[in-house]
């Protein structure tokens, strides 16, 4: 029967060319490697004493058990014998299939469940490979839909070349290159184009002078304070278990963040990073429902600067891996944020974006009463300073055609980014105090995730005015996208396209020369432009 | 109503039922006569004697106050509910809400994911609900309490169409 069929062609060292219409599984020795941590208990239970025994030099068994050693080993061995049989029981009823625009799950064997998310809707496509993974060489793969909770579909864990095999399938499915479903033959991967990456020094500059390494020298500072008017020196022994935690902390962040590299192609911004697990994001063009770039204020010494999106599916999962997904560049210099600035809004709106987005970023509006706002940007009204003192130059917004860019922040510099027809609702808020002031704040409402755009303090004849202008802003944006197969959109072209896949995507200029050539990239790739979708 | 300073100009607001005032109100005495008598509990058993702490001063100062906010906000209701309003536009649907922290929202058809209708205890036995308005944004708190039952139902299919008609994904 077919099923059995499928079931030995995926076997290690065969990866499967087509993976269409018919049912697939994933690698057989994939539950071993997500149920590892069990099977290390199993043996750890078992193991431990007669280990403990040899390294006392002492009989391998305990003598007073040697009666009942029968037992124990036909004990430990159904024990075994069960775990081994889940596993193989999981692995023979996991199943998948990629046809008809869907992709479909189907899991367990006492409680079955079964899933198919439609290829179309495809927010995000992540290739994980955990360290224990990796060494085998299989990989996770992730697809997400626009459900702020778990991943649509998991397949883990597939052979590495298999899992790009399938995400290749899936995009250009997703994508309207291949509409049939019978096509057979493979499809090629998207040729990508790296377009920067993180030196391993950056990363580890950044992290030292990151906002964690402020608050760890305060608390050091207090502590230090505190134990020298008390003469009391066992107050270092309570900073063990938060040096070890802090230490821990650090380590994650390096781990996620090396080797970080972003590169573009066909089927959108690719992503990788890790040193131990690594993983490949692949976010399909206008996914991107919002972006900010921060700055903590250590990192002005070298102008360093992050990057956060909010893409649906991701969700606001708490913990490093959620953190990790939604960072598309863990430190950057300014040239790096603009060429990815450019790759997500691949047309800006404006005619001088770096002069637009550099004065979102580092800019300060005028100081003086009756003075135009020089950079474009409308900020916080003069008689609001006493609201915010600080801010009140910094806060402020410019809309340009595609996008509404929100700045904020003197200390902490922050510039977001939400392209109009990713509005999801729009609400004014006013306070008293703002009210007694004459200002208003504008919170755009998208989806869950690490950016929460807000027009901080805008004088209110200014933010009635934006208020109206983005909801007309958003319709039309809205009335432009028109499908959500992002290369259907230009019809004629695809099959071309999908033909020219295997050519890298032309590109007006060299990338990573960080320092140099501030001036963003523009992917002028053939499938890249003319497209608003999502 | 008068239009407030936020309001997008040339809004007719439309209110929602004056009868919501009682909702309210039901739903003030449950939640503030359960808190004072908590909150009274200490005073009563430092009158009997049975306490020592706290202080007889303390005792009725925090009562006092919590009686005194609660009364506050008794009075704010009955505005807080004319408020409320809503308006709906070619495309999009704007309420407001709000005397002291006022809020506009608007919520374009296109955006809407699903509309809910909600009912209570109270709200049934005055013929009253509630419109729960659901976007991809957790951050859309769209509701719409105290409409009549009609009117609710009115929009619900009235919205569920338009946003058909404008559907367009995330």
């Amino acid at each position: 029967m077919s099923l059995e069929n499928s079931a030995t062609e995926s076997l290690p060292g065969k990866p499967e060319p087509a993976v269409d219409g018919g049912w697939n599984r994933v690698h057989p020795a994939s539950p071993f490697v997500r149920g590892w941590v069990a099977l290390a208990a199993v043996g750890f239970f078992f193991g431990r004493d007669a280990f403990e025994r040899m390294l006392q030099g002492r009989d391998f068994l305990d003598p007073n058990l040697s009666g009942r050693v029968p037992w124990l080993l036909a004990g430990g061995g159904v024990v075994l014998l069960l775990t081994v049989g889940g596993f193989i029981l999981s692995w023979y009823f996991t199943r998948y299939q990629v046809a008809e625009g869907y992709v479909r799950v189907n899991t367990g064997f006492l409680f079955k469940q079964q899933r198919q998310a439609r290829l179309d809707r495809v927010q995000a496509i992540d290739i994980v490979q955990p360290l224990l993974a990796r060494i085998f060489g299989l990989a996770e793969l992730k697809f997400e839909v626009a459900d702020a909770g778990e991943s649509a579909v998991r397949l883990a864990y597939l052979p590495l070349d298999q899992a790009k095999q399938l995400r290749a399938t899936i995009l250009a499915r997703a994508a309207g290159v291949v509409s049939g479903p019978e096509t057979t033959e493979e499809i090629p991967e998207a040729p990508e184009h790296v377009v920067l990456s993180v030196p391993p020094s950056r990363l580890i500059g950044s992290l030292l002078l990151s906002e964690q390494t402020i608050g760890i020298l305060a608390g050091a500072a207090v502590v230090v304070v505190v134990s020298v008017f008390t003469q009391n020196q066992t107050l270092f022994l309570a900073l063990i278990p938060g040096i070890l935690g802090i230490g821990a902390a650090y380590w994650n962040s390096f781990n996620k963040g090396y080797n970080f590299t972003a590169a573009i192609s066909p089927d959108g911004i690719r992503l990788r990073y890790g040193l131990l697990d690594t993983q490949a994001q692949t976010l399909p063009p206008g996914r991107i429902q919002a972006l900010m770039v921060t700055q903590p204020p250590l990192w002005r010494i070298f102008g360093w600067y992050r990057m956060h999106v909010n893409v649906a599916g991701y969700g606001v999962s708490g913990g490093t891996e959620g953190a990790a997904r939604t960072m598309l560049l863990p430190v950057g210099m300014k040239s790096d944020v603009l060429r990815m600035m450019s790759l997500v809004l691949p047309d800006p709106g404006v005619e001088d974006p770096e002069r637009v987005f550099t004065a979102g970023l580092d800019g300060l509006g005028p100081a003086g009463a009756d003075l135009a706002p020089g950079d474009g940007y409308v900020t916080t009204p003069r008689r609001a300073r006493l609201l915010a003192p600080l801010g009140w130059r910094r806060n402020g917004f410019l809309a340009t055609k595609t996008a509404l860019l929100i700045r904020s922040g003197r200390w902490w510099h922050t510039l977001v980014m939400v392209p109009h027809q990713r509005t999801q609702s729009m609400a004014l808020h006013q306070g008293p105090w703002a009210r007694r002031f004459g200002v208003a704040d504008l919170v755009l409402h998208t989806t869950a995730g690490p950016v929460s755009p807000r027009v901080f303090q805008a004088g209110v004849e200014q933010a009635v005015e934006l208020f109206d202008q983005q909801a007309a802003r958003a319709r039309e944006a809205r009335k432009r996208q028109t499908s959500e197969q992002w290369l259907a959109q230009v019809a004629p072209q695809a099959p071309e396209v999908a033909a020219a896949i295997p050519e890298p995507p032309a590109q007006p200029e060299p990338p990573a020369q960080p320092g140099q050539s501030a001036q963003p990239t523009q992917p002028q790739t053939s499938p890249q432009e003319d497209r608003h979708d999502g | 109503m008068h239009t407030e300073a936020i309001d997008p100009p040339g809004v007719q607001w439309l209110r929602v039922s004056p009868k919501y005032v009682t909702v309210r109100l039901v739903e003030w005495a449950i939640g503030n006569v359960l808190m004072l008598a908590v909150l009274s509990l200490p005073l009563i058993f430092v009158l009997l004697g049975w306490w020592r702490w706290p202080p007889l001063w303390l005792a009725i100062t925090v009562p006092a106050v919590m009686l005194v906010l609660a009364l506050w906000r008794l009075v704010l209701i009955p505005r807080q509910v004319r408020a409320i309003g809503y308006a709906e536009r070619d495309d999009d649907l704007l309420i407001r809400r709000g005397i002291f922290f006022q809020r506009t929202m608007v919520v374009p058809y296109g955006r809407m994911q699903y509309v809910d209708v909600a009912v209570g205890p109270v709200e049934r036995s005055l013929g009253l609900c509630t419109l729960k308005l659901h976007t991809a944004s957790a951050g859309t708190n769209a509701q719409l309490p105290g409409l009549p039952s009609a009117e609710g139902a009115r929009l619900r299919e009235q919205l569920s169409a338009r946003g058909e008609a404008r559907l367009a994904g995330l």
